[in-house]
């Protein structure tokens, strides 16, 4: 298995799509690392000579920001939308949506697990049942 | 949906006259303002504004980094603090 980019090791997929097993890789950024170290998307990983892995390591290293960057990237920018004080960072600081969403229901993946309230609507019966 | 990129930011004309009229003179008197649609400008850095809630007007202070962003953004319309017995 080979490893490029750190600690990533991606499996015998094609080469296409286990290159998206690095964060901050996608699918087009997957083909456009391709294209530049010239192979064929649909290689499987396995298959890959130590040569090719090292090219596309190459091209990686040069162009694209992956891991560690790509993540101290993003959460700068919710650090910097947070010390603005502007709404998305009010909502960033709240752990809530910052698009717009509703959050009268669901919204779970920002509020995390439910906080069950007593007394509300329909508890009773949740908890006798 | 995102704004047109031909069209450019949309500015405030009024506001924008008073934030440059303001910075030409070295006023620091707050800016008091309803134009909370207006994008913020390079011009508008290290200008003070006062901007409408629906209720009141809210102290603002651009920075650099507020640039492209709409003003409203920095006056929170909403008053919800939180359920009674939050933990």
């Amino acid at each position: 298995m080979p490893r490029i980019a750190g600690v990533d090791i991606p499996n015998d997929k094609q080469i296409e799509y286990s290159l998206r097993y690095i964060y901050g890789v996608g699918p087009h950024v997957s083909l456009l690392i391709l294209k530049e170290a010239g192979i064929e998307p649909n290689v499987k990983a396995k298959d890959l000579t130590e040569d090719e892995v090292a090219t596309i390591a190459g091209v990686i290293d040069r162009n694209y920001q992956v891991e560690g960057v790509a993540r101290r990237a993003v959460s700068a920018c919710i650090a910097r939308l947070r010390d603005i004080g502007c709404y998305r960072g009010l909502r960033h600081r709240r752990g809530l949506p910052c698009r717009g969403q509703k959050t009268r229901s669901n919204a779970r993946t920002r509020k995390g697990p439910k906080k069950t309230v007593a007394g509300k609507k329909g508890v009773k019966e949740l908890s006798r049942g | 949906m995102t704004r047109s990129q031909k069209k450019g930011p949309f500015v405030d004309e009024k506001l924008y006259r008073k934030a440059l009229h303001a910075k030409e003179r070295g006023e620091h008197a707050p800016i008091r303002t309803w134009a909370r649609r207006c994008t913020i400008v390079p011009e508008f850095v290290g200008q003070r504004f006062e901007v409408h809630n629906g209720n009141k007007f809210l102290p603002v202070f651009v920075t650099e980094d507020m640039v492209g962003h709409k003003i409203g953004e920095f006056a929170p319309t909403r008053t919800f603090k939180g359920h009674s017995g939050g933990r």
